[in-house]
């Protein structure tokens, strides 16, 4: 592959789409606002099309333009409109490469590919992106790849060296569902719609719509809950069918000393995660599934990320807490995934409900003396606040074991943070005067997230117990 | 109960800090002045003033008595051929590890107020934190960067 290679042209197209998609809001805004009338004027109409025109040529020659070639162990990448750029990735810096199917991409059999290395961790763009290429060629470079970090002097030299695949976790078509319809995904559709109905305040004349409405609601309680209820059910829907196509087909394998996630229906994503890189592993429960005895497993990686906005790469979506154990275990054997947690003790109780109720009860009152008739509604955030401070506090502990740290505490879902010794970057010990009058302490640890700081804390533990977690991270 | 960690920061620290903390009570001297003047020409109640006032007293007790000197108490530090160990804070205080095999790289880092009275701060950050030892001597600054980026570059991974 010492010749420079174009990606496949449906790069064009989808260069085009994506410039197209950087216009589209302006676009909107000035047809929607900027017209006198109704219909487009005859210059709008012209600028439209010379957008339109530009992001279709810049998409072709952005296209042209762009070649990569495999020379001298190095990834090599030329692409640059105006600016012509040149890119060269040494494979030794590749961490690992993503592929991804987009709906474009699957027609053609092609894949996109993304190459992470360790400068490009986290929230940042990958180092370099493949946008379109055949399957094999994509394959051809992940086995040059495996090849050069395998330390063969020659890449080309096919020993036909037989990989060890294992296949760790699938996820059954019920789990997905049962996965689906426990997320959360149904509020922030609501909310997203909501926000969405909201932007056209101008076309829509809610005064009336509110009258008509106050009309409805006189008419009769149940007919309006009948409604609501309905709308949720819809939007719940929704999220389940999203949360669906994003997950199906999950499954985990283990390739040499890589994990290698893949999941997605319509667009079908790949990550590779090399073990060793693993900086700690977190368990989630959220409250539907933590009484059905399920929960989520995310890895604290120090590189490149599947999800977007976080440094935590899914590993398993839904899993019963029981079976943790037994599948994470063989291919993650430096962790003790059945630690017996030490809780905090009784005398942190009222910390923890002064802590979670001060805020709703200032709310409360405020709401109380300003706002009468609704303001008793308010009352009721007291016994949620009540029983959401308590299960944190029932849910914060810690356990030492061997080299390994776990802590657990909630925030709004159940956290277990598992970290090995070597891997924690810091550690800290805190006390308030009001904890020391009392011998408590909270503990903090903090492990390498790629993108900055990411860890565990765990609020008033008997001091004595942060003091022999701190003395445990001491150097001996 | 385990010991502190041995070392201070530099005396002058509090004086830094007293200075800095002279220029936050500046803008509650600010508050006062204009609340009063406000007071004054559109015939408030008094107790507006004074209050702004009382809170302008208040703030020099707090930033250039009270804190700089409960801070200074606080802050220890320790640098150990495996790890460095930091504990500050004012109400809460923080005991921090940071062991050598960590360390990525050391800044010292001198303001204008620190360059005055001949100080540095030295910022030691690992791969996911960066921890900042405030006001030492320049002199003893500079001798721990040296020696801080010489340890880590000894300390042996111990998997």
């Amino acid at each position: 592959m010492i010749e420079p290679k174009r990606l496949h042209p449906i790069t064009s197209v989808i260069n085009f789409l994506k410039s197209l998609k950087e216009f589209i809001v302006p676009f909107i805004f000035i047809f929607l606002f900027g017209g006198k009338g109704p219909g487009f004027d005859f210059w709008q109409s012209i600028i439209a099309a010379a957008f339109v025109l530009l992001s279709l040529v810049g998409g072709i020659l952005s296209w042209l333009r762009f070649t990569y070639r495999v020379e001298e162990g190095e990834l090599r990448i030329e692409s640059g409109l105006f600016v012509r750029k040149k890119r060269y990735i040494p494979f030794e810096r590749i961490q690992s490469l993503d592929f991804s199917e987009g709906i474009l991409q699957r027609p053609f059999g092609l894949v996109k590919v993304k190459v992470e290395t360790a400068g490009s961790s986290g929230l940042n763009n990958a180092e370099a992106v493949l946008t379109a290429i055949k399957k094999q060629d994509a394959i051809a470079i992940q086995e040059i790849l495996t090849s050069v970090k395998r330390g063969q002097t020659d890449p080309y030299n096919e020993n036909e060296v037989e990989e060890s695949e294992e296949t760790l976790y699938t996820m059954q078509p019920s789990q997905l569902l049962l996965l689906a319809s426990t997320s959360g995904g149904a509020g922030v559709v609501i909310s997203a719609s909501l926000a969405f109905i909201l932007q056209f305040d101008e076309l829509i004349p809610y005064e009336r719509v509110f009258k008509e409405l106050q009309g409805l609601i006189s008419t009769g309680v149940v007919f309006v809950s009948i409604i609501l209820f309905v709308l949720f059910l819809i939007a719940w829907m929704i999220a389940v069918v999203g949360t669906m196509i994003k997950y199906a087909g999950f499954t985990v394998k283990k390739v040499e000393e890589d994990l290698v996630i893949s999941r997605g229906l319509l667009e079908k994503r790949q990550l590779t995660i090399p073990l060793k890189r693993i900086q700690g592993i977190l368990i989630s429960e959220n409250i539907v599934r933590q009484p059905l005895g399920y929960c989520s497993v995310y890895l604290e990686t120090a590189g490149g990320s599947l999800e977007k906005n976080s440094s935590r790469t899914l590993l398993l979506p839904l899993i019963k807490k029981k079976q943790l154990a037994t599948l994470l275990s063989p291919f993650l054997h430096d962790y003790c995934f059945t630690p017996k947690m030490v809780p905090a003790p009784k005398r942190a109780l009222k910390r923890y409900m002064v802590r979670g109720m001060l805020l709703p009860l200032i709310i409360a009152a405020a709401a109380l003396i300003f706002f009468r008739p609704w303001g008793y509604l308010s009352l009721l955030l007291l016994p949620f606040a009540a029983f959401w401070s308590y299960l944190k506090y029932k849910d914060a502990g810690w356990n030492l074991h061997q080299q390994q740290l776990t802590l657990t505490y909630r925030g709004i879902v159940k956290n277990t943070f598992f970290m090995r010794k070597n891997k924690i970057q810091s550690l800290t010990l805190t006390s308030s005067l009001f904890q020391e009058k009392q011998s408590l302490g909270s503990i903090q640890a903090t492990v390498d997230s790629g993108v900055g700081l990411s860890g565990g804390e765990v609020v008033d533990i008997e001091e004595q117990d942060g003091l022999a977690i701190y003395n445990w991270y001491r150097y001996q | 109960m385990i010991s502190e960690p041995k070392n201070r920061i530099s005396e002058r620290a509090l004086k830094v800090w007293r200075i800095s903390g002279a220029f936050y009570s500046f803008f509650f001297l600010l508050l006062a002045g204009g609340l009063t003047t406000l007071t004054i020409i559109f015939e408030w109640p008094i107790w507006i003033s004074a209050a702004s006032i009382l809170l302008f007293i208040l703030s020099i007790y707090f930033f250039v008595v009270l804190f700089p000197s409960l801070r200074w108490k606080r802050w220890r530090y320790e640098v150990r051929e495996q790890e460095i160990e930091l504990q500050h804070g004012l109400f809460v205080i923080k005991r921090t590890l940071v062991p050598m095999v960590r360390v990525q790289h050391v800044d010292t880092a001198q303001g204008p107020l620190l360059r005055k009275y001949k100080l540095a701060s030295v910022t030691v950050s690992t791969a996911a934190t960066t921890h900042e030892i405030p006001a030492l001597e320049l002199s003893e600054a500079e001798e721990m960067r040296v020696s801080i980026s010489r340890l880590a570059r000894v300390a042996d991974e111990d998997d």
